[in-house]
């Protein structure tokens, strides 16, 4: 049979900003090609047309879905350049609002995956259970999803008043929520037999194609930044790194159901354990950071982020490399989907939980 | 607490003598690393089979005017040493030629068409060169060279 | 029976007394059918921007567009509104020429975030348009970065308002 081109997106229900080239000979998708930059911005080269504090806001458009932990990374390379070392009662904050970020963006990953199986119930469970968080965001920093909250030298406001009673009223609900979820989620025969054994990244090939986050941890390996490079208050913390072995669609989404769990519980002791103190240092209002150069790894619910600045002296940076999880993860994409049937394409795609926003920049 | 990244500066150093300009600890898991581009695709190779840098990171260039050069920077996780090295090389800017490290990590392949749609560096060796974030028609030159200047007036 | 169809399609067929293309023009049914419009605008599925997380909140049940007759729906040939979800890059402006052009008459967009109102944050980038009213015309404008759920039912709204005007 004759092989045939179709374009997938960008108008299309889960194709998000981006599009497709897949050949398909009959039902069977032989090749793909992701065409991308939709939304390419051009994140990296605005950076230098700005100043260091600036750029807070810019780096965090790279993706909105996280801005908590993407904010994280960049204010952690201006801090090395600068040497600085941030108030422990900052760290602490700034460990509460990375973790509330990743959970948002989960619910948000997870719901999508939902719909590529067909459950649009879980869809609307899932986006309601993100509003929780959303509240929290705007009662510390007065916005929903782009909040830059971090800037170079600590956080922006100290935690509001009754804000330790409400979170914990929140997470208490959350986390029986979360039993729910999994009964009525993840040991769904439905689900189970649309997610297993679909798009299989085996270990060898999740590292060779330099794949991050959950999607490397569902493949087995135990590689993340908060316990390899521990950064803010995470040395302080218990917690464990879900991990799964088979490497699918459900191994996948079942790590970042783990992660929820996780998040849920570095909260509850980040709470609790937090310091009394200031919230920043002293940072002038366009720092000029001194010749050098800084790479910072931050784990994003999506994956390791990577920063590399470089500062020439002056007070705008001279380069800024922005290494985003779904860029990395995005090479899994077409060697996942050659020789599948069409039909698991969404289940593919969403379970990576690739966003083109951070893909083009 | 560094013996670790020592001792990946001092292997280095003592594989490839002359063809490593500059090696060093710069803090706590990060290495730095310069070499020269004629044996990059083997002290890549080296990194990887002997010292087990398997976790590619991001490749990134970096323009020069001033000194007529790209340079481009490799950063390498290991996933077991739990290390990163930044591999740096230089390219001369009228004739940026490199071999592309496509062989050694998979994973470099779209950094390295990012790179050279950005910068216009020319990576042998590579299977699909061709346009990937801006628009097909684009013909605007290399935008995040440093002579590509951006508007400074709003519209 | 051909002309007939050919009557309709131009609006002159019959239907007692009036012509059906007179109808539309007498100011009752021009009403209903406004009203009709205003409480069915379905929504094309594009999105071009970050604005884009902030329209799962609106279609989802805490905010619910629903209950003003907006659905996000895929087939964009059923569709009479488009959202322009924030920054349009130059690459993407060719597509929402595409999309605004198969949609039928009559259409409606709405820009969301002040990247599609002016190019808001991405003021000097080489690759954003700077407002999306350089490509297709705008009927209401919805500042914000991004705008706040309650911000986009309030663009519906004035949406409405505007199309019950007969505007
Ligand atoms: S208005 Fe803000 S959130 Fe919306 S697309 Fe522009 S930068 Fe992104």
């Amino acid at each position: 049979m004759s092989i045939m081109r179709v374009r997938w997106g960008p108008q299309h229900p889960v194709s998000g900003q981006w599009a497709f080239w897949l050949d398909v000979d009959g039902d069977i998708v032989v090749n793909m090609e992701p065409d991308i930059g939709y939304t390419h911005r051009g994140i990296e080269k605005v950076a230098e047309n700005r100043t260091y504090i600036q750029n807070v806001p810019v780096v965090e458009r790279t993706s909105v879905f996280d801005a908590g932990n993407i904010v994280f990374g960049y204010v952690q390379a201006v801090e090395e350049l600068m040497g600085i070392e941030i108030p422990e009662r900052a760290k602490y904050i700034r460990t509460i609002v990375g973790e509330m970020s990743r959970i948002v963006s989960h619910l948000y990953g997870l719901g999508l995956l939902a719909i590529a199986v067909g459950f649009e119930t879980m869809l609307m469970w899932f986006i309601n259970d993100r509003e929780l968080f959303l509240d929290l965001f705007e009662m510390l920093t007065g916005a929903r999803i782009t909040y830059s909250f971090f800037i170079p030298g600590g956080v922006l406001h100290d935690l509001p008043q009754g804000f330790y009673d409400e979170a914990m009223r929140r997470l208490d609900y959350f986390e029986r929520r979360l039993k729910d979820y999994w009964k009525m989620f993840f040991l769904n025969r439905t689900f189970i037999t649309r997610t297993r054994g679909v798009g299989v990244l085996k270990r060898e090939d999740a590292i060779r194609l330099g794949v991050v986050g959950p999607n490397l941890r569902a493949s087995g390996v135990e590689a993340d930044v908060r316990k390899d490079e521990p950064y803010a208050a995470y040395d302080q913390i218990d917690f464990i790194i879900p991990t799964e072995k088979e490497g699918d669609a459900y191994a996948r989404g079942g790590v970042r159901f783990h992660e929820l769990e996780q998040s849920v519980s570095i909260i509850r002791q980040a709470l609790k354990k937090i310091p009394d103190g200031k919230i920043r240092v002293k940072v002038p209002i366009t720092p000029t950071p001194p010749k050098g150069e800084a790479y910072s790894r931050v784990e994003t619910a999506r994956g390791e982020i990577g920063y590399y600045i470089i500062s020439d002296g002056s007070n705008r940076p001279y380069r800024v490399k922005i290494s985003a999880p779904s860029f990395r993860n995005l090479l899994a994409m077409p060697f996942l989907s050659r020789n599948v049937p069409m039909a698991d394409i969404p289940t593919i795609y969403l379970s990576l939980d690739l966003i083109p926003l951070d893909v083009d920049r | 607490m560094i013996k670790v990244e020592e001792e990946v500066v001092e292997t280095l150093k003592q594989t490839f003598t002359e063809y490593v300009v500059e090696a060093k600890v710069q803090r706590e898991k990060r290495v730095t690393v310069v070499v020269k581009r004629e044996r990059l695709v083997e002290i890549a190779r080296f990194l990887r089979d002997n010292l087990q840098f398997d976790h590619i990171a991001s490749v990134s260039g970096v323009d020069y005017p001033e000194k007529n050069e790209f340079m481009v920077v490799y950063h390498v996780w290991s996933i077991p040493k739990k290390v990163l090295v930044a591999l740096k090389t230089s390219v001369p800017r009228d004739n940026p030629h490199l071999s592309s490290l496509i062989s050694v990590w998979e994973g470099v392949n779209y950094f390295e068409r990012e790179t050279w749609e950005m910068f216009g560096i020319i990576f042998d060796g590579h299977p699909n060169l061709s346009r990937f974030l801006l628009p097909e028609d684009w013909d605007r030159g290399f935008p995040f060279r440093k002579d590509f200047k951006l508007r400074t007036k709003p519209e | 029976m051909m002309r007939k169809v050919e009557e309709w399609k131009e609006g002159r067929c019959r239907l007692f007394h009036f012509e059906i293309g007179k109808i539309q023009d007498w100011k009752p049914v021009k009403d209903l059918l406004n009203w009709a419009r205003a409480w069915s605008l379905w929504s094309v599925h594009l999105c071009t921007g970050c604005c884009s997380p902030e329209l799962m909140a609106v279609a989802c049940s805490r905010f619910d567009a629903e209950r003003f007759g907006t659905l996000p729906f895929p087939t964009l040939r059923e569709c009479d509104l488009l959202f322009i979800l924030g920054v349009v890059s130059e690459k993407m402006a060719k597509r929402v020429k595409i999309t605004y052009e198969q949609m039928p008459e009559p259409k409606y967009v709405i820009a969301l975030g002040d990247c599609a109102i002016s190019g808001g944050l991405w003021w000097d980038s080489h690759n954003v348009v700077q407002g999306v009213d350089k490509i297709i015309p705008v009927d209401v404008y919805v500042p914000g970065c991004p705008p706040r759920p309650e911000a986009w039912i309030q663009g519906i709204r004035l949406l409405q308002k505007k199309i019950m005007e007969g505007r």
